[in-house]
């Protein structure tokens, strides 16, 4: 569960992913969906490897999946995490997005 | 390593209305306690296996609550490893009986999870997972088809394969009086069922169950009930994509490796196992890195009818997590029940012949904690 102060720590290390290229390994359409990203279903998360060799998961943003391809260059970019409720912190994150 | 697994207990596996989680594990336990013909009074320690009781429940301290329920006052733990919790607490339970620290231990595995929504059930089986992971809005279904994706693309496994693995599992389920859903199912009725997420369907995963098993463990070779003569853990990391493979379950490995060299056993020895398919690329991937088949070959394995009773290698025979059931932490502890039914020639419709030695395969995660345990008549 993510509190107000793990948010700001997760915060803090974003910049170093920002703006990193990578490519898209292996992906998914998800339909059933956790709390907090029933509203996006259904939505693509694939496995991204970036130049150093590590790898994440992360969503696809910005894209249909039939224009996807294994080993799709991607490019990190900060987005919403899941839904906040009203009264708490809006969390953002990596996604990456095809170029 | 010889430990005994004197008794044991299993309860319906299902949508259990009428029974809460202390009345399944009370029931498991009492079955199995009468089963090894010791007294209560001869149980030295009880093992609660449970991963997501508390968090939906807000009960906690289960060790002791059903112990205590029991009318047991010696030493009680609850044990949590995800989906591997049942193995981990078997295993952890006979590292104390070899220690010689108690003699006789029960062994429960329970878990009450229809009481909440699927959303409910999904966030929180997501605390197995990492924190990128639950921050990439990735579910178990998602992270196994994943794997399934990847294995697809290099060893070109099918849908129909996968399939294969639910239509098999199915139909050992419509033997098992316990499963959840005893009845067979067609290629079609996989296939065809709403997607979760691609390229699973509905009928590629595990369901959401209530259950119960125990067992006694004893140090007293002279009890009655077959053997556990191998027993080993082994770990990986938690998030998927930081391992090397997404094509193996590199704990699968190495945990059964240890486990057949303590039992003094080859994979090919195996005569009947319970393996962990949590959804039906699991059972493939199981396959190939017990080593019953080469790598890569797992879809094809089990497509050909290699692993449906009746054949050389039965696998699953209680109906797997698939059809038999998955209340996560009760899974591991059925398994060992399963194989110690099937050794002891009472499984009933679903007996395999000359099944001598047997082994389970418990995963934890999606892969990152994997228990297997040997057992032997």
């Amino acid at each position: 569960m993510s509190t107000p102060a793990s948010i700001w720590r997760q915060h803090k290390k974003l910049s170093s992913y920002l703006n990193k290229i990578g490519r898209l390994l292996v992906w998914t359409k998800i339909h059933v969906a956790p709390s907090g990203f029933e509203h996006q279903t259904p939505y693509l998360v694939g496995i991204v490897q970036f130049a150093n060799g590590e790898k994440k998961p992360l969503q696809i943003v910005d894209c249909v999946e039939e224009n996807l391809k294994i080993n799709q260059k991607v490019v990190t970019v900060i987005r919403k995490i899941g839904k906040a409720k009203s009264e708490d912190v809006i969390e953002y994150g990596l996604k990456v997005k095809p170029i | 390593m010889r430990i005994k697994v004197a008794g044991t207990g299993l309860t319906k596996f299902g949508e259990l209305w009428n029974k809460d989680l202390l009345d399944l594990a009370l029931e498991a336990s009492v079955e199995a306690i009468n089963d090894s013909r010791l007294t209560i009074h001869q149980i030295d320690a009880v093992f609660v296996a449970n991963m997501i009781y508390g968090k939906v429940s807000g009960q906690d301290h289960l060790g002791a609550l059903i112990a205590s329920t029991l009318g047991i006052k010696g030493a009680s733990f609850r044990i949590e490893g995800a989906c591997a919790s049942g193995g981990l607490a078997v295993h952890l339970a006979i590292q104390s009986l070899l220690a010689g620290t108690y003699k006789n231990i029960l062994v429960v595995g329970a878990e009450k999870m229809t009481d909440s929504s699927a959303t409910e059930i999904a966030t929180a089986l997501m605390g197995a997972g990492s924190q990128d992971e639950r921050r990439a809005g990735l579910t178990f279904p998602a992270l196994y088809a994943l794997m399934a994706k990847a294995h697809m693309q290099k060893f070109g496994t099918t849908r129909n394969h996968m399939a294969s693995v639910a239509i098999k599992n199915h139909y050992h389920a419509s033997l098992n009086e316990k499963a959840q859903y005893p009845f067979e199912i067609s290629e079609e009725k996989v296939l065809e069922s709403p997607v979760i997420s691609s390229p699973f369907t509905l009928f590629d995963a595990s369901p959401i169950t209530d259950g119960a098993g125990a067992v006694v463990l004893s140090s007293d070779s002279t009890a009655p009930g077959v053997f556990i003569t191998g027993s080993a853990v082994a770990t990986d990391t938690v998030d998927l994509a930081s391992r090397k493979s997404l094509l193996e379950i590199a704990a699968t490995k190495e945990a059964s490796q240890k486990a057949l060299k303590q039992a003094a056993v080859e994979i090919k020895d195996i005569n009947v196992a319970e393996v962990h398919d949590c959804f039906t690329i699991a059972e493939i991937l199981a396959m190939e890195d017990l080593g019953f088949c080469p790598k890569g070959m797992g879809g094809e394995f089990v497509y050909k009818g290699h692993t449906r009773l009746g054949s050389k290698l039965p696998i699953n025979t209680s109906g797997g997590l698939k059809a038999c059931g998955h209340p996560v932490a009760a899974t591991g502890v059925k398994q060992i029940i399963e194989i110690a039914h099937q050794l002891q020639k009472r499984a009933g419709k679903r007996q395999v012949d000359n099944a001598n030695i047997g082994l389970t395969h418990n995963v934890g995660g999606s892969g990152a904690t994997v228990v297997v345990h040997v057992l032997q008549i």
